[in-house]
């Protein structure tokens, strides 16, 4: 993502680049770091295991050890970017939660370590023959990939926090959400002609505009499971995941004044509960569900290009904010060129596009302190937090093996379209033996593989001499014959 | 920990050889007699001593398995050392060796220094290869060699460090280029002479200290 950006503020800016990139402390605070730079925990690396792990040149695929397991028997693999920086700006976790409703005190996401969290390692084999209405909670899944860039401080946090804050947001509504015989209040105003064409969104960001028709999802089959109308629980919990960004946003926010909390990230989770799956998305990373060989998107991607609408919805109803806008490019750029004035709003194209010539993805967490280069602009006005929640009721249908939900970074999907992700994985499952607990950490590995290809003298290669992807690369592999065994 | 250089090996041969537990002797001591299959790549790290200085030798245990050759191969990229080990009292892991080498060879930068181990030599009564065999493959192809015992520890510690040795003299000869990373070979921040440094030199040694 870093080199994206540098490149295209560098193209723009004539080649001046301020600051170093692949180090995390270029911003030049004294502040301690709200985390150290880690690994997945679920890896579980020793200092010396994630040393090695940082190799530009060899490029090792880390994958889940025997001994670990994530809930389902989901199958993870990640590799780290040919050399754009030091670290491996992707980051990931996996959990088990629960839910409790809350009892006076309010507790706060910052103290972790709480009881909402049931054990240390994400293990739910205990946990999920049991359904969640437990007489005191509500258990959910959550997987979770974070894109960093800029520095892997938002992302590390993101991966600590998001899913606490996503138990906080719960809180207000267990109660609804597990007597079902309750009515809840209604549903916030979606808008409903921004329901796409394979899965419905419920979702207010997808009001700013945008959301609809997003390109990225070469295919989209026209398959309609959805066909009841709007379930009025899923609007609590697509409401309860919007605020939980919006909340680990502004925690964000609030810590930058203690602690260093570099750059930005994206944002993809899933989240397992009373027999849905929920993908959230804010960035350029995705999902997809690969049934029996057809392919669901289950998110679309947040760029400059996707996204033209809502950014330019932000500017043009109301004059005062363009004028605003380039008062103070004209403030920042007073000394310039007539030609420099026209710093456009969405600047190039395609994978390149940029936010005035910034940043390549629109919605995500962090970048507060990101600016324009050169000037004082800060381009958080410009991003979202809110995320984009898609419904998959796990219920409906009767779930093979092979069945998957892949979750992955865009280290993957600049390279491999949906299509030959499905493909692979597909052919990949159906040649391991179906009772083979790690049939979905080999299928993932299989994945990063398939993306990163092999060092040629001309670069990474992948299948027909194609450029393999320099970038971080994480991707989860889903199973979703769990939900068979839990109805 | 401050080191003066670190060296990267990585361990190759068929599925069962014994690679995972010759790893963990030389890094814990120890034998584990059940050791899970390797299915993608694990890493070990030790320090040890050659010439007075510290070196921090950094060890990729691969996957032997046919169906992660193309994996495995990837990362021969970027190792100073290899340890190509087999099974005495298994001849066909002895039989495939030419093929290891030959993937070896294609893959690696070509002043990788090899050692040939032939492990398990505690299990004398079931021995399938002669130690003269092994010996004549590493003198006709340019090898070290040492017979090994994983469970015994018996020469482990040595095929390890001699390795190291070798690349520690190839370093003192100027075969190796250690500005390169791509020898497997990078300085570290105790180094009294680290060379000719240049802005990329000194990027590797703050990330190697982290
Ligand atoms: N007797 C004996 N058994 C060994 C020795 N080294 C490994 N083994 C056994 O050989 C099997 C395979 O070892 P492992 O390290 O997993 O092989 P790898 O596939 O090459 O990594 C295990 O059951 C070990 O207990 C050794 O030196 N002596
Ligand atoms: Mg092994």
């Amino acid at each position: 993502m870093l080199t994206r950006m540098k490149s295209a503020v560098a193209n723009f800016m004539g080649g001046i680049m301020a600051g170093s990139s692949g180090s995390d402390h270029s911003n030049g605070s004294e502040l301690p770091m709200r985390f150290p730079y880690v690994r997945p925990e679920f890896l579980g690396l020793s200092q010396d295991e994630i040393e090695c792990s940082a190799d530009h040149i060899a490029r090792p695929i880390l994958i889940l050890k025997e001994t670990k397991r994530l809930p389902w028997s989901t199958g993870y693999a990640e590799v780290i970017n040919a050399g754009k920086s030091t670290h491996n700006e992707d980051q990931a976790s996996c959990e088990v939660m629960i839910v409790k409703k809350k009892t006076g005190v309010q507790s706060t996401p910052n103290k972790t370590s709480s009881n909402k969290r049931r054990s240390s390692l994400p293990n739910g084999e205990g946990l999920q023959l049991k359904e969640s209405t437990e007489v005191d909670g509500i258990t959910f899944q959550y997987w979770a990939l974070f894109d960093g860039h800029a520095g892997a401080g938002a992302a590390v946090v993101a991966s600590k926090l998001l899913h606490h804050h996503i138990v906080e947001q719960l809180q207000d509504v267990v109660d609804i959400l597990k007597n079902s015989a309750v009515l809840p209040p209604t549903c916030l105003g979606e808008d409903p002609e921004t329901t796409s064409a394979n899965s419905r969104t419920l979702t207010r960001a997808a009001s700013l505009r945008g959301a609809a028709g997003a390109p990225g999802s070469p295919s989209t089959p026209q398959t309609r499971f959805f066909t009841e109308k709007k379930v009025p629980h899923e609007c609590l919990v697509i409401g309860a995941l919007e605020n939980a960004f919006k909340e680990m946003d502004l925690q964000i926010e609030r810590e930058r004044s203690a602690y260093s909390i570099s750059g930005g990230c994206t944002a993809l989770i899933v989240v397992y509960l009373l027999g849905k799956i929920y993908v959230a998305n804010a960035g350029d990373s995705r999902a997809i569900i690969i049934r029996n060989g057809e392919i669901i998107p289950m998110s679309s991607e947040f760029t400059p290009e996707t996204e033209r609408q809502r950014l330019q919805y932000l500017v043009s109803p109301t004059k005062e904010a363009l004028v605003h806008l380039f008062l103070n490019i004209f403030l920042a750029y007073k000394t310039i060129e007539e030609d420099d004035l026209k710093f456009p709003l969405i600047y190039g194209e395609g994978k390149k596009a940029r936010v005035m010539a910034t940043i390549g993805v629109t919605r995500g967490l962090g970048d507060h302190d990101l600016k324009v280069h050169d000037s004082n602009i800060y381009i958080k006005p410009f991003l979202s937090s809110v995320p984009e929640v898609r419904v998959y009721d796990l219920l409906q249908y009767e779930h093979g093996a092979d069945d998957v939900l892949v979750l992955a970074t865009d280290g993957l999907w600049d390279v491999l379209l949906n299509e030959e992700v499905s493909e692979a994985v597909t052919n990949f499952l159906a040649c391991c033996d179906p009772d083979d607990p790690h049939r979905y950490t080999l299928a993932a590995q299989d994945l990063v593989m398939r993306a990163r290809g092999v060092l040629k003298d001309r670069g990474w290669r992948i299948s027909n001499d194609r450029l393999g992807s320099g970038d971080d690369i994480s991707v989860y592999v889903i199973p979703l014959i769990h939900g068979n065994k839990l109805t | 920990m401050a080191y003066a250089y670190l060296f990267k090996y990585i361990i190759i041969g068929d599925t069962g050889v014994g690679k995972s537990c010759l790893l963990l002797q030389f890094t814990d001591k120890r034998f584990q007699p059940v050791h899970d299959l390797t299915i993608g790549v694990e890493f070990g790290a030790r320090m040890i001593t050659i010439d007075g200085k510290q070196i921090k030798l950094q060890i990729w245990d691969t996957a032997g398995q046919e169906s992660f050759r193309s994996i495995t191969r990837s990362y021969y990229r970027g190792a100073a050392g290899a340890l190509l080990v087999y099974d005495i009292t298994r001849r066909d892991t002895f039989n495939h060796l030419t093929t290891w080498l030959e993937d070896a060879r294609q893959h690696s930068n070509s002043n990788m220094v090899i050692m040939l181990i032939a492990n398990k030599s505690d299990l004398e009564s079931r021995r399938e290869v002669k130690k003269e065999e092994g010996e004549a493959f590493a003198r006709e192809h340019g090898l070290i060699f040492m017979e090994t015992s994983a469970k015994t520890a018996s020469n482990v510690e040595e095929a390890f460090i001699n390795t190291a040795k070798e690349i520690y003299e190839k370093i003192q000869e100027g075969v190796f280029d250690i500005n390169n990373e791509a020898n497997g070979i990078k300085i570290g921040p105790q180094n009294p002479m680290p060379g000719p440094t240049g802005p990329h030199n000194a990027g590797q040694a703050g990330g190697s200290c982290c």
